[in-house]
């Protein structure tokens, strides 16, 4: 005979996977966390270029960044849509706009804004590095490994004063 | 024998008795059951009757297009004229103390705003009053009125800028109840149906007043019916008078009321009820009556216009305020004065009220569709999604990126463009169109399509397919600062006659605007000047086809030939296909499909389909940054340079103008950072009309970026681009402490070989010195 307790278990499991299979991966498991932005954090050493932001765009960032943490990355792109069209050239709204798409696998959308972001960024530091990051998991997953590789390089000249070409 | 027989008698008696009683019974239970055999079946009929034509109505519902919520924060750049015209578009009103959802207050640059709840594309918000105080250069402070405390960012409920309807009920505007002013609801009450809250459908006490006046009178003067009962007459439209008739409508009355609830009928009924005729359609339902005769939105009507429209319910014909207007203002005045006997308006306001005229417009307003170009580019992006009754039945609600503010500035810059030209001595029959975009969205804040905005018709922003003229040469610079081993703004290139066999195998031999030829010109200069000889040879060396390609690149979908006649802007495209082509252009070589569509949600806000901003980068960005400076001296240097002054502002800004043959269209593309519009003048009949882009369309697009706010395009490189210093005549890299060094942008690669000798003694004694150091060490 089975032990009633059994049953039980199988229902407070059953319960549990119920509860936990739409959980998003923890976020110091995602791609985006190991990859863009983890690295790039850690070779910036806290350097930062970018201006501080207005507050309206602040706020925006902060619930697309709520959103985001939740695995809700639809609502997250729109919240930074919204912050765009406050800071249309705003390379941080930018970028994180990338990192929103790419974990919502639009690799073709992630490396387009990550390519705005680097173009009207700075092109140097933190921000820099996540652009060039983000192209490279981007293109790794569009199937183009040369680039992706090439891409990885260049995060890490980011930390350069100056970009190579000026 | 005798008692025998009587009592035999008795018997027989009671036993007639008996079977009679049974007769009776059997008679009547015959009866209850035709009855019932009958009167069942005929209630389910009137029930699937009545319910069906109330569902019917009911879930026909118009899909509502919503204009872009206005962001509001701190910092934002808007003037008070704009916040107005947003409030005025959102249907605002101005009230003292604001107190209730949808009003708003004012004093100088202080409003107050009680600000409606509304489900937006992404949340729900409840209402809120709210303080904006504004400066000369924006928004400087916005606060919560309850709580006193500071918001860094909050929005306005956007402007329903359209309904699109059932086909069979094009003439309607459609309200929910949520939308009905208050004293519409209680004021009607108040005259039709005191009891409306309570009866069941019918209202036996109200049949019995009437019933009692009548009979004083001697004649009809009263009628019973409640609301539920007009409204069922109202679907089953019919003069007859007989009482199967009544017992009919008092008894679907009945079925109505028990399977809706009051709001939902008197929903149905606010938006059913007859007001007038228009020719051979009925005028039906409040909203639309409101605009055929005050040609205002229904939530705006003041008291006076509010107990009119009442008063004609129970006479439309009777009481037409444009036929008998005496008649009409008699009615009113009885309807006021009702409302203040129930206590709806005090007696002042009433006095007050019944003092005014009848307001009507003397003629019938057009139902409400105040952008009909915007609202057509609309139709077009959802019809390539959904199906046609779709978009008519289903109520869906439609998000769009229409600025009610900016497309009122467009409006009035095409209004007061077109008759200043028409001073100027232009043809009174110019048509015009604009296009107007946020650079990084593609999202469409503005669209005209007619020299008179307002007008449905032909949408000349979308559908005007005319030669472009030298709003092409740009991409012919384009091309050729691709080739950065042979070509940067500095290189000289031919502007001589040329003769070109055409593919008919005529000759085709062009010239410049005046006639002349210049003979050795930088590019940038040939390109400000809009030198029609130098830009052929430059595009015949660079070969046509690759102008095609560049145009294709650009998202111009139409079939361009490669002709040599291309070069110079024999192209037919729509105002709308310039607009995406330089849209990548201005965006730094981003392509955005232009878009008016954000999102399209259920009517209970479930979000169906969303239109997110979507961008392709372009291979060759940094020639784009390039031609992007060479445009900015197009207004600074070139055929454009009237322009600041036009605007009255320095901005800077980036354009090209476009004029064709026989001066038949005017062109004006421009941009500053973060907005771009397209300008177009000509005539329908594609008539010689003697305008140029300079003298027509630039002046419009003049008129709508003095107003707008505007933020200088910029002039900062990406990578594989970059400024330097250079000397010219000969031309030679410098350095910032030579003497007559100036900056340029160049592609990598493509600048001057040669060193200026300044520039080559600083190396040299930068040499020493790096010597000097090696040893001094």
């Amino acid at each position: 005979m089975i032990d009633s307790r059994f049953w039980w278990v199988v229902l407070l499991g059953l319960l549990l996977s119920a509860c936990t299979s739409p959980q998003p991966a923890p976020v110091e498991e995602r791609e985006v966390t190991r990859r863009v932005r983890a690295p790039a954090s850690e070779e910036s050493a806290g350097v930062q270029v970018y201006p501080l932001q207005n507050p309206a765009v602040v706020q925006l960032m902060e619930q697309a960044d709520d959103a985001e943490r939740s695995g809700d990355y639809a609502t997250a792109a729109v919240l930074l849509e919204r912050a765009l069209r406050i800071r249309p050239r705003d390379p941080e709204i930018l970028q994180h706009m990338a990192e929103v798409k790419l974990q919502m696998d639009d690799f073709e959308q992630a490396l387009s804004f990550a390519v705005r972001s680097y173009d009207i960024g700075p092109r140097v530091g933190e921000i820099c590095a996540r652009n060039w990051r983000t192209i490279s998991v981007a293109r790794d997953h569009l199937g183009d490994a040369g680039g992706s590789r090439e891409a990885e390089q260049r995060a890490g000249q980011c930390m350069n004063t100056r970009p190579p070409s000026l | 024998m005798k008692k025998a027989t009587r009592k035999r008698k008795a018997k027989v008696k009671a036993r007639r008795r008996g079977a009679l009683r049974v007769a009776v019974w059997r008679f009547s239970l015959f009866l209850s059951g035709v009855f019932l055999g009958v009167s069942i079946p005929w209630l389910a009929w009137l029930d699937y009757r009545v319910t069906g034509e109330f569902e019917g109505r009911k879930w026909d519902l118009p899909s509502r297009v919503y204009a872009r919520p206005l962001s509001i924060y701190s910092g934002r750049a808007m003037t008070a004229q704009d916040l107005l015209s947003e409030l005025d578009a959102s249907g605002y009103r101005q009230l003292s103390g604001a107190g209730v959802a949808g009003t708003y207050d004012r004093s100088g640059g202080q409003f107050r705003v009680h600000r409606r709840s509304f489900t937006f594309d992404d949340a729900p918000e409840p209402a809120l009053e709210l303080e904006i105080r504004l400066g000369a250069a924006g928004v400087t402070s916005v606060r919560r009125l309850d709580t006193g405390e500071a918001i860094d960012l909050e929005r306005l409920d956007p402007a329903e800028i359209a309904s699109i309807y059932p086909l069979h009920e094009e003439d309607r505007t459609l309200v929910s109840i949520a939308q009905v002013p208050d004293l519409l609801i209680t004021g009607l009450q108040a005259v039709e149906d005191r009891q409306f809250k309570h009866h069941p459908g019918i209202d036996l006490r109200g049949i019995g007043r009437a019933l009692l006046a009548n009979i004083r009178a001697g004649k009809a003067v009263q009628g019973g019916s409640t609301l539920t009962q007009q409204l069922v007459k109202n679907y089953f439209l019919s003069s007859e008078r007989t009482l199967v008739r009544k017992l009919n409508e008092a008894a679907m009355s009945l079925l109505l009321e028990w399977h809706y609830d009051k709001p939902e009928i008197l929903e149905a009924y606010i938006n059913e009820v007859y007001l007038g005729q228009q020719g051979s359609h009925g005028i039906h339902g409040f909203a639309r009556a409101s605009e055929f005769y005050f040609a205002t939105p229904l939530a705006q009507l003041q008291p006076h216009q509010v107990a009119l429209l009442v008063g004609m319910v129970k006479g439309a014909s009777l009481y037409n305020p444009r036929r008998n207007p005496e008649r009409a203002l008699e009615r009113r005045n009885q309807v006021l004065e009702v409302f203040a006997e129930t206590g709806l308006l005090t007696a002042t306001a009433k006095e007050q009220w019944q003092q005014r005229p009848l307001g009507v417009t003397r003629r019938p307003g057009a139902s409400a569709n105040r952008y009909p170009a915007f609202i057509d580019l609309v139709k077009r992006q959802l019809r390539k999604v959904y199906r046609e009754e779709d978009l008519r039945n289903r109520g869906l609600r439609i998000f769009t990126t229409l600025s009610p503010s900016d497309q009122a500035r467009a409006e009035v810059a095409v209004k007061s463009g077109m008759e200043d030209l028409a001073a100027r001595g232009l043809p009174e029959s110019l048509q015009a169109a604009m296009v107007l975009a946020d650079v990084s969205s593609g999202e469409i804040r503005g669209l005209v399509g007619d020299a008179s905005p307002g007008r449905a018709g032909f949408n000349r922003a979308l559908d005007a397919r005319r030669q472009v003229g030298s709003v092409i040469k740009p991409l012919v610079y384009l091309v050729a600062l691709e080739h950065d081993s042979d070509f940067n703004l500095l290189t000289p290139i031919e502007d001589e006659p040329i003769e070109l066999r055409q593919p008919d195998g005529s000759l085709w031999a062009p010239k410049n605007y005046d006639g002349k030829s210049r003979g050795r010109v930088r590019l940038v200069d040939a390109l400000t000047g809009s030198l029609n000889l130098a830009t052929v040879r430059l595009g015949m060396r660079l070969g046509v086809q690759h102008l095609v390609a560049k145009l294709e690149q650009l998202g111009v979908e139409a079939h361009v030939e490669p002709v040599p006649a291309t070069l110079l802007g024999a192209v037919e495209l729509t105002p709308m296909e310039v607009a995406q082509a330089y849209q990548s252009i201005a965006a730094g070589g981003f392509t955005v499909p232009l878009r008016s569509v954000t999102a399209v949600q259920t009517p209970e806000g479930r979000t169906l389909q969303r239109y997110p901003l979507r961008m392709l980068p372009l291979e060759r960005r940094d020639s784009i940054a390039v031609l992007n400076y060479a445009l900015t001296r197009v207004v600074t240097e070139g055929t454009a340079r009237n322009l600041s002054q036009l605007m009255g502002s320095d901005v800077r800004v980036a354009g090209k103008t476009g004029t064709t043959n026989e001066r038949r269209d005017s062109w004006f593309v421009g941009y500053s950072r973060d907005r771009l519009a397209v300008t177009w003048v000509g005539r329908d009949d594609n008539g010689p009309a003697g305008v140029t882009g300079s003298n027509a369309a630039m002046r419009l697009w003049a008129r709508l970026f003095s107003g707008l706010p505007a933020e200088s395009v910029s002039l900062d490189m990406p990578e594989g681009a970059y400024w330097t210093w250079v000397e010219l005549d000969p031309d030679a890299r410098s350095d910032a402490s030579c003497e007559g060094a100036v900056q340029w942008p160049f592609v990598s690669g493509s600048e001057p070989k040669s060193e200026s000798p300044c520039l080559a003694r600083l190396e040299r004694s930068e040499r020493k010195s790096f010597w000097r150091k090696w040893f001094d060490r």
